[in-house]
């Protein structure tokens, strides 16, 4: 399955930093090279198995912490083994590398196949994009149907991700009981597929709120845990005021977490 | 200047940060706190009847805590004020509170992390639970600092507040307390860690 979820907010993976997560009970370390290519790799080193994410990013490669090996941003091939400084390491030391990529403010990853072994096509990174869009990608030689990519209409604000103990289905669940948008404006939330969801004003509401909606998308870390990601859209002709943008990131937040104790309490 | 010391402790950790940063001499002695528990015996009792660590003496005045340590070390050795802004009342007050969040941290990650190591008898499963609600306010705390630009936990600077949080969060996976659903702290452990004069520990890697 080429399925992409978000990992992170695009902001929050720093430069000479490495970001770590997980999906599908996959772990990752996620970092951004000093020319801002992002790396989304399987969180073990090959030769030692030590997790990468204790590692340093040096702006164009990732040391490991146990013995010095180097890892180069973009294909993940070992550049350099401190122990035998003079011989170039062999082409098959490498770290797993995912396709990765940056929509909506979000950093995507998607865990089929590997960077790796579709190393050469340049197709791979020609999927769709939009709200329902569906497209193709080659990997390995083989092309792959894309599934409809949740990915975000377009950039909007992105809110501050929110871990939750359950698993994404009872997440879906909760918020299908209805999201407060504004205040007290409580608008339904439809659910597009598994892991994504879209809250909607309709008629007065939606004047009120002068067009702004919400996208949120589910990243499951394992099957006991779940990442919410989220984006706040305005209307083109309303953006939201660099004044009043915090607010919004507070109110998403609070509803957000009220949401998660739900979740983990068992439903409301 | 001494500094009654335990190379494992947490809140001797604290302490060793900030005479790094300070840049302060120090001579250092160090207790068998564990399996000795040597700061409980009868030689110590005359420093500390009450065997805590760290404890500094400086030149006759003598501090068994390290919160009052830290305090009394930014007051009197930092011209620039900036790490105990004793000046702005409010900040102050924001500082304390974060110290006071500090003891929590120690008292649940801190001690689940005894726990796991030199076999402290504790609840593990509160100590644990109760680490992780702490994390989940740090973590997002400290996600709205940055979105203010203000990314440290009082304000633009780094306080003593940052330094007495920061090692019972960076060592809470030897309790077994997993920081992976925490980002933004995982952001703020790599700034103290770009602090000039930044100090590493036993379980603490340097960048």
């Amino acid at each position: 399955m080429r399925r992409w979820f978000p990992v992170a907010g695009a902001d929050d993976v720093v430069p000479r930093h490495v970001v770590h997560t997980q999906l599908l009970g996959q772990e990752l370390a996620v970092w951004r090279d000093d020319a801002d290519e992002l790396n989304a790799w399987e969180n073990r080193c090959p030769h030692r198995g030590v997790r990468l994410s204790i590692g340093t990013n040096t702006g164009t490669e990732l040391r490991c912490r146990y013995h010095g090996w180097r890892f180069a941003s973009g294909s993940g091939r070992c550049s350099f083994i401190p122990s035998h400084p003079t011989q170039k390491p062999a082409s098959t030391l490498r770290a797993r590398a995912y396709p990765v990529c940056v929509r909506g403010g979000h950093v995507w990853v998607t865990l089929e196949p590997s960077r790796t072994e579709a190393e050469g096509t340049e197709a791979l990174g020609t999927f769709a994009v939009g709200t329902a869009a569906v497209g193709t990608a080659e990997a390995g030689g083989t092309e792959a149907k894309v599934p409809p990519l949740p990915l975000p209409a377009a950039d909007g604000l992105c809110l501050r991700s929110v871990y939750v103990r359950a698993p994404a289905a009872r997440i879906a669940a909760e918020l299908l009981r209805g999201y407060r948008l504004h205040e007290d404006i409580e608008v339904p939330v439809l659910q597009s597929d598994e892991f994504a969801l879209e809250a909607r004003p309709q008629g007065a509401a939606a004047d009120t709120l002068r067009g702004a909606w919400l996208q949120l998308w589910l990243q499951p870390m394992s099957t006991t845990e779940t990442t919410i990601h989220g984006t706040m859209h305005a209307a083109a002709e309303t953006p939201i005021p660099a004044a009043e943008r915090l607010r919004w990131l507070r109110h998403h937040n609070l509803e957000l977490t009220i949401l998660r104790d739900a979740a983990e309490r068992g439903g409301r | 200047m001494k500094l009654y010391d335990y190379e494992l402790s947490a809140d001797c950790y604290k302490v060793r940060l900030l005479l790094g940063i300070l840049e302060l001499p120090y001579q250092r002695i160090e207790l068998d706190a564990y399996p000795d528990r040597e700061q409980h015996g009868a030689q110590f009792r005359a420093i500390d009847p009450l065997g805590r660590l760290p404890v500094l003496d400086d030149d006759g005045v003598r501090l068994c805590d390290w919160a009052a340590i830290l305090v009394y070390l930014a007051g009197r050795y930092d011209p620039s004020g900036c790490w105990c802004p004793k000046a702005d009342a409010a900040r102050l007050g924001r500082l304390i509170e974060w110290l006071s969040f500090a003891q929590r941290l120690a008292a649940t990650a801190g001690a689940a992390r005894l726990h796991d190591t030199i076999f402290e008898p504790v609840d593990i499963d509160a100590c644990r639970s109760g680490a992780h609600e702490l994390l989940r306010l740090l973590d997002e705390h400290l996600w709205f600092a940055e979105q203010e630009d203000r990314p440290w936990l009082c304000g633009a600077e780094p306080t003593i507040a940052d330094l007495a949080c920061f090692p019972d969060v960076m060592l809470s996976e030897e309790g077994g307390i997993s920081r992976l659903p925490y980002p933004a702290i995982r952001r703020w452990t790599d700034r103290i860690k770009r602090v000039a004069n930044f100090s590493a520990m036993t379980g603490v890697f340097p960048l």
